[in-house]
């Protein structure tokens, strides 16, 4: 499988980022404000920050979800490419009988997931298991999964078709302890590949240690810079303090 | 089209003629009412699936229960007693389009505005029945309401054929797309699906058969044949594609069976209903099989 997966380090190419005053408002509420911060291409970038503090309203608006203000521009060194999306959870009812395979195939392929996987796609799908330890599960059902399992799942789907900017909404809140040594193989894949990836993370230390850049953020940018400058005590006290300072200060 | 069902009519009433087949398939407008079965049975089951996914169960029967507004209605503008298919159609399909339009304008929670749309729906419906009382014999609806089988025609057949391919061409190719929307919005949307008009298509879709199944089911028990055999399939089965067939199955052979054995044995039963009775005893095998076969609980126990 690690020959497998050295081969699978193909160079990518991602796009960078650019958020230049970026705000949005729903109803009344300000929920992001000034935004202004960078993805450099072939990074991991985190973005952390409280609850309610606008990282998922921060990824609609990148994903084209949200009427937002101020501009916002992917720069793509070729064509435009994939962009792959890893959210949090997926509603399901969990008797449902769908097998892990019957899933990736309803994700990856237009061929009806009830017929089986395609015989363009079934390579790839089968490879995505097997990066994220699920090939041995794939003819379980979704909802006979523990929580852990179902996320790598989710992982996997991120990645067919391979994707040269990859979003991930907190995967490792449900991943148990092989799933993160899984998540974080894959990281640093991505990584050595120079696939841009925004990722929202609540687990600092894993920031900390796996991500190139950090940007905190509670309705506007607190701090933008490398995770060993960014997450200090006094910055993450402000960060997580439960009323954002006045002053508006986006950016470092 | 219809020059073929004629041709394989007149085989099946030449052998039921021989005595290779019962004798009841002598008769022609037997064998066109298992011809539409066999054409709308498939389909229900096949969509049904879809419906138990995406927790469209309540929306779907309360379609079907609109119908008996749509039908007064239909017949208040003159439309024949026999087959409103225009107001049917189209008061379904405004039912339809016009709860989902505000599903997701005000975010009630559909089993509620279904609640809503259903009742008042329902009292309009009782209202021009009573004004439609007056004047025609009331009886005649139940043909439209509970399904009349044996006076499917040639016409029928052909509008049948027609749904059941539309239907058929709409929903593969979206199959997957239909389900994704369902578990995730957003990444349904990243990968390129086109969510809310794909929920449009879908009350569309069910609009459509309900219209088309008038004949067979009658209006009120439509939405029965959308969730019963899916429900009783998902009982039985571990993967998709047990589920999809299996419905399929389910709901070809309960069609089948509700439309023959009323005949076979001189019973006075609507085709509908007896349809929704077998799926009904379908179901409760189903269930019965699950909880005393472990095997069928898969690993959740």
């Amino acid at each position: 499988m690690s020959a497998i997966e050295t081969l699978r380090v193909a160079t990518v190419a991602g796009p960078s980022i650019d958020f230049a005053d970026v705000n949005l408002e729903l109803g009344r509420t300000r929920i992001l404000e000034r935004i202004s911060f960078q993805v450099r291409a072939g990074s991991v970038h985190a973005l952390v920050g409280p609850n309610g503090g606008g990282k998922s309203s921060l990824i609609k608006t990148l994903l084209g979800q949200m009427p937002h203000c101020g501009e916002l521009s992917l720069d793509w060194p070729d064509a435009p490419g994939v962009i792959g999306y890893v959210p949090q959870a997926l509603e399901f009812d969990r008797s449902l009988p769908m097998t892990v395979d019957d899933f990736m195939a309803a994700m990856c392929q237009m061929r009806p997931a009830f017929l089986g996987l395609s015989r363009r796609h079934a390579p790839a799908i089968e490879e995505a298991l097997a990066r994220v330890g699920m090939l041995d599960k794939r003819k379980r059902r979704m909802g006979a999964l523990s929580g852990g399992e179902r996320q790598r799942v989710l992982l996997a789907q991120g990645l067919v078709p391979a994707a040269q900017l990859l979003i991930l909404d907190e995967p490792m809140a449900a991943l148990d302890e092989p799933g993160m040594q899984v998540f974080e193989k894959l990281l640093v894949d991505w990584r050595q590949s120079g696939m841009t990836v925004l990722w929202v993370e609540h687990d600092l230390q894993a920031v900390g240690r796996l991500a190139d850049r950090v940007t905190g953020l509670n309705r506007r940018v607190l701090f933008d810079d490398t995770p060993q400058v960014a997450l200090k005590p006094d910055r993450l006290l402000q960060l997580f303090a439960s009323h954002p300072p006045a002053g508006g200060e986006g950016g470092v | 089209m219809s020059a073929f069902f004629e041709q394989m009519r007149l085989l099946i009433q030449g052998w039921a003629g021989a005595g290779y087949l019962p004798e009841a398939l002598a008769y022609g407008f037997v064998v066109n009412a298992l011809f539409a079965g066999l054409l709308i049975g498939p389909v229900l089951g096949g969509l049904g699936t879809l419906v138990v996914v995406k927790r469209f169960a309540f929306f779907s029967e309360a379609v079907g229960h609109a119908a008996l507004t749509g039908v007064a209605i239909g017949i208040l503008l003159g439309e024949p007693y026999t087959g409103p298919y225009g107001s049917l159609f189209g008061y379904c399909l405004l039912f339809g389009l016009l709860l989902n339009y505000l599903r997701n304008r005000t975010g009630l929670s559909p089993d509620t505005l279904i609640g809503v749309f259903l009742s008042v729906s329902l009292a309009v419906g009782a209202s021009l029945l009573l004004v439609l009382a007056g004047r025609i014999n009331i009886h005649i609806l139940e043909n439209v309401l509970f399904g009349s089988v044996l006076t499917v025609n040639a016409q029928d057949l052909a509008v049948l054929t027609l749904v059941s391919l539309l239907v058929v061409a709409l929903t593969i190719p979206m199959y997957n797309r239909f389900m994704l929307a369902s578990f995730n919005p957003q990444l349904a949307s990243v990968r390129g699906v086109l969510v809310k008009p794909l929920d449009y298509l879908f009350v569309m879709l069910v609009a459509l058969v309900t219209v088309a199944a008038v004949k067979v089911i009658g209006a009120i028990l439509v939405g029965a044949l959308l969730v019963i055999p899916a429900a009783a399939a998902r009982l039985l089965s571990q993967s998709l594609k047990g589920f999809f067939w299996l419905s399929v199955l389910i709901a070809t052979f309960c069609t089948l069976i509700g439309i023959f054995l009323p005949i076979a044995l001189e019973l006075p039963v609507p085709s509908g209903a007896s349809i929704i009775i077998m799926a009904g005893i379908v179901f409760a095998v189903a269930a019965i099989a699950r909880s005393l076969l472990p095997s069928l609980k898969g690993s959740l126990g």
